[in-house]
């Protein structure tokens, strides 16, 4: 369809890599990034009744029916069947096992002959080559003892080899489809097709074709493809791949609806609010494939130490043979080569990092975490220093309302009179104040001719007299007087970082409210979690002092640095680099672009509508700040899976090698126990899926125990408030 | 040879419970619209097929059997004479897999729940399928190969004799003898293309099960009875040198 669809598998999603295989299939062209995926996309597919399909799967069984009939001949043969007095017909037998033996070598190892000499052309030895030179020495081998009327034939070696094999790739393949699915719903967006309404008739079209104001009727069970709002039909909705919210959100008409979400039970039509692709969920998608197509630093060393290895093995398999052909018969020499050919294919390293790896990214994906790049992984697991960009990133981006102090007035009267007039206001400090008053169970002072001053606050008229709230400024263009109680603390309260609204009636200003920014109320627990995971949490800030120092003492962080330039923090950055393994720094991807750029990996919190745009290796969705600690648990997960992968598949290819050149171990053997291996490293692989999704502390479970998050509410001082004079 | 007419009757008669499920293959497969003779030849085929699996996966457990029992690699036959604490232990095991598929048969044991890890045996056998539609002589071939690995109790209890046997050839007779039981029953259901009655098919499996826990007491006496090597020969006595 695109350029990028052709960087991923068409079966496990995995890049593709050396081993790419282009298959025309009902009459599409499609890639694949290995023999075994290719059979396990035609045997999925086989579903669907296809002729085509279904061959692959008779090409196989025949295969295997051939080379099981082999290796039972075989066994009668070296079960001493045929000695004594049936000794003439061992030559016919023989016979019959080439004349069983050659289809059977055509149809299982043609393929991976196919590869070995395309690589060949391109100047490459690949694990293919390796199978296709072992089985190819048995074979001829076997076929001249027949015609030489040499006792033994290795045909059953050769075939069951290749059974082994292919049936190890199959296998490989059905679990890196597995590791696929969570990934499957994010990379969907591009070939979504939408039921657009179109003057009462239904019409099925791409999504990229939706435009806004085209109504879309979505069915329960559907994803919804494109953002908009309902006009029709109430249901609820998973959003849980876009916001990570993973409880079913109520849709009725008016509801806005995120493309990329499930409609859950009732049929919607929806007006779309933008074109198709231009959503998020297309976004994320053609980011993640981005990723995924990306190879990670690991993978690449991991590339290249497979490139130099098979030169490597099959030069170690033809000395071994030679040297012990100066002690053995030539086919016990040319069995114990084959054994080291067989058993040093490095399928497993190469599978060690990308499966792992993209498991995490869709795991991350699922709840609606980006991951931009895959090394970004790497080096977050090895970080040891977080670093918090900006106030903002900590903090909910609502305000709350610190204290009130009154001159010549109650304070409750003063949040009464206030309240009356901010709630005509779409301020962000009017709801804080509105907010206020209700959870004080103060009444709003029924207000009249209500006015905005834009930039400077608002009025009204209550009781018969102007009641204004506001700046400073406005109180002056009234010409209200300012006890000097209240100015010296208005003074105060604004050199200490807080927001003041002033609130004045009855010409002159009776009280000021101090406003904060509320922290997110889920920084507490999150950075509690990350410093018990080891990690140095500092917040790095442009704000003033004395608030910045505020909210770290809120949220717990104690290593504080404000005033500080986007030069400064990278200068700060950077000598925290040189002392550490690494630093990342988290910050709201609006604003903090440069310097997140600056970190060795940048966390994006919310980002900015374009993704295109964003310099964050790691966007995490607004609000989801909270999930940072399992991101963290993630990319350690996924590193130590791959370091596993790794240490197990070269410890395993060095053993074996040893075991397989000194002739201890049997070539049919040897297969068996390398397929074994590469399930191995994708079952490790797979237990990254277990790891359990992350709990959302301060929404999903009432905080218990000693450390409860509400301590990250700072309480209203309203009822203790300083009354001047 | 007894031996193995014993087991060939377990194969005959647990086939009625084969044809529950292979035998609703046998029945997909269908018939072939050049006639009945062309029909009877793809049911041939596709039985062949899985005959096939079932010998290799008896010389499979039968070599099996035999690296545990000898692990000095000589070929030691059942029938050499004593028996050493690894034949009987596997002796013992096989004998209890088989009682517990018995139990099973006649109703006594929950069937075990497949464990979720399947590694796409799950995709696999719906693809399966897309084979018995499939023209020509190949496929059906193919899906008797597939068809025979297929969990099934009751290849799982012969798997298990096999591996009592501790020889690969031995092994496969085993699974030979069971497959070829099988043959007439599956042959017939697909030629015919309809179902036994299932008061005959519930006999059948009583059968079976009753075969199957003769044939399993056997195998755990010799495991578990001192001096018990005698008591399998009596069985085995007959089979082929």
């Amino acid at each position: 369809m695109n350029a990028l669809g052709d960087e991923l598998c068409g079966h496990c999603l995995l890049p593709l890599g050396p081993r790419t295989i282009w298959r025309r299939l009902s009459g599409e062209e499609r890639a694949f990034c290995c023999y075994g995926c290719c059979i396990a996309f035609q045997v999925r597919n086989g579903q669907s009744e296809e002729w085509e399909a279904a061959l692959m799967l008779i090409r196989l069984g025949v295969g295997g029916f051939l080379s099981m009939n082999i290796m039972l001949f075989s066994l009668l043969v070296y079960a001493g069947a045929f000695t004594g007095g049936d000794a003439r017909v061992l030559p016919w037998i023989e016979l019959l096992l080439w004349i069983l033996a050659t289809p059977a070598v055509a149809i299982l190892g043609g393929p991976y002959l196919r590869e070995a000499v395309i690589d060949g052309r391109q100047g490459r030895l690949t694990s293919s080559t390796l199978i296709a030179v072992g089985v190819g020495a048995a074979y001829a081998y076997s076929a001249v003892a027949v015609i030489e009327g040499s006792p033994h034939v290795y045909f059953d070696t050769a075939t069951m080899v290749l059974m082994l094999f292919t049936l190890g790739r199959y296998l490989e393949a059905a679990g890196r489809a597995k590791a696929a699915r969570s990934l499957e719903p994010l990379l969907a967006a591009e070939s979504a097709c939408a039921t657009t309404l179109v003057d009462g008739s239904e019409i099925r079209r791409p999504v990229r074709e939706v435009d806004t104001g085209m109504q879309v009727r979505v069915l329960p069970g559907e994803r919804i493809v494109i953002d908009g709002v309902v006009v029709e039909g109430e249901s609820h909705a998973d959003e849980a791949v876009m916001t990570g919210e993973s409880r079913p959100i109520a849709k009725a008409v008016g509801s806005s609806v995120i493309a990329g979400s499930i409609n859950l039970d009732g049929p919607l039509l929806i007006r779309a609010s933008g074109p198709g692709p231009s959503t998020r969920w297309a976004q994320i998608c053609r980011s993640v494939r981005e990723t995924l197509a990306r190879r990670s630093p690991v993978q690449r060393v991991a590339d290249r130490l497979v490139g130099a290895f098979v030169p490597l093995v099959l030069a170690l398999g033809t000395l071994t043979a030679l040297y012990w052909a100066h002690q053995l018969s030539f086919d016990r020499a040319l069995l114990v080569g084959l054994s080291v050919l067989v058993v040093a294919c490095p399928c497993a390293v190469g599978l060690a990092a990308p499966l792992a790896t993209s498991i995490g990214i869709g795991r991350m994906a699922r709840l609606g975490c980006l991951v931009r790049d895959p090394g970004a992984l790497e080096v977050l697991a090895r970080t040891d220093r977080l670093a918090f960009d900006k106030t903002g990133t900590l903090t909910s981006g609502s305000a709350q309302l610190i204290a009130i102090e009154s001159a010549g007035a109650a304070p409750r009267e003063a949040l009464a009179r206030a309240a009356g007039l901010e709630r005509f206001s779409e301020h962000p400090l009017a709801g804080a104040i509105t907010k206020a008053a209700a959870s004080q169970g103060v009444e709003p002072v029924l207000t009249h001719d209500v006015r905005v001053t834009a930039g400077r606050g608002i009025r009204g008229r209550a009781d018969g007299e102007i009641v204004a709230a506001g700046s400073a400024a406005l109180m002056r263009e009234l010409a209200w007087p300012l006890p000097s109680a209240l100015a010296s603390r208005a003074h105060a309260q604004e050199r200490a970082g807080y927001s003041v609204v002033y609130v004045g009636w009855g010409r002159a200003v009776r009280a000021i409210l101090s406003l904060d920014d509320a922290p997110d109320p889920d920084a507490r627990a999150t950075i509690e979690q990350l410093s018990r995971r080891g990690l140095r949490v500092m917040l790095l800030t442009g704000d003033l002092e004395r608030p910045a120092r505020r909210l770290a003492a809120a949220v717990g962080i104690t290593d504080v640095q404000a005033g500080l330039s986007p030069e400064a923090k990278r200068a700060v950055l950077d000598q925290h680099r040189q002392r550490s393994e690494g630093v990342a720094m988290v910050g709201d991807g609006l604003n903090d672009g440069p310097v997140l750029a600056a970190a060795d990996v940048g966390i994006a919190v919310g980002s900015a509508t374009d993704l295109a745009r964003e310099t964050a290796a790691l966007v995490l969705p607004p609000g989801g700040l909270w999930m940072l600690p399992f991101v963290i648990d993630m990319a350690r997960r996924v590193r130590r899976t791959i370091l596993g992968n790794l240490m197990w598949a070269f410890a395993y290819n060095f053993i074996a090698l040893t075991l397989a050149a000194f002739g201890l171990l049997q070539p049919v053997l040897a297969a068996a126990v390398m397929a074994g291996s590469s399930l191995l490293v994708v079952a490790n692989s797979l237990r990254l899926e277990r790891l359990p999704d992350p709990v959302r502390a301060s929404k999903a479970a009432p905080p218990s125990g000693s450390t409860p998050a509400c301590g990250v509410d700072v309480p209203v001082r309203v009822g203790t408030a300083i009354a001047a004079e | 040879m007894a031996y193995y007419a014993v087991l060939f009757a377990a194969g005959f008669a647990g086939s009625f419970h084969c044809v529950g499920m292979c035998g609703g293959f046998a029945c997909a497969l269908g018939r072939d619209p050049r006639g009945h003779v062309a029909s009877l030849l793809r049911q041939l085929i596709y039985n062949t097929g899985r005959l096939t699996t079932y010998c290799f996966l008896g010389a499979l457990a039968g070599t099996l059997g035999q690296v545990i029992c000898t692990p000095g690699g000589s070929t030691v036959s059942v029938l050499g004479g004593s028996l050493d604490a690894a034949q009987r232990i596997l002796a013992s095991i096989a004998g209890l897999v088989m009682i517990a598929v018995a139990l099973q048969f006649f109703g006594l044991l929950r069937r075990a729940k497949h464990p979720s890890v399947s590694f796409g045996l799950d995709t696999f056998t719906r693809s399966l399928r897309g084979l018995l539609t499939a023209p020509g002589r190949a496929a059906p071939l193919a899906f008797g190969v597939f068809n025979g690995f297929l969990p099934c109790p009751l290849v799982y209890a012969f798997a298990a004799q096999a591996a009592g046997a501790a020889n690969a050839l031995q092994g496969m007779l085993v699974m030979a003898s069971f497959g070829l039981g099988t043959f007439p029953a599956m042959v017939l259901m697909g030629s015919i293309g309809r179902l036994l009655a299932p008061a005959w098919r519930q006999r059948g499996v009583w059968l079976a099960g009753s075969l199957i826990l003769l044939l399993g007491l056997i195998t755990l006496a010799r495991g578990v009875l001192p001096l018990s090597g005698h008591i399998a020969h009596g069985i085995a006595g007959g089979s082929p040198a």
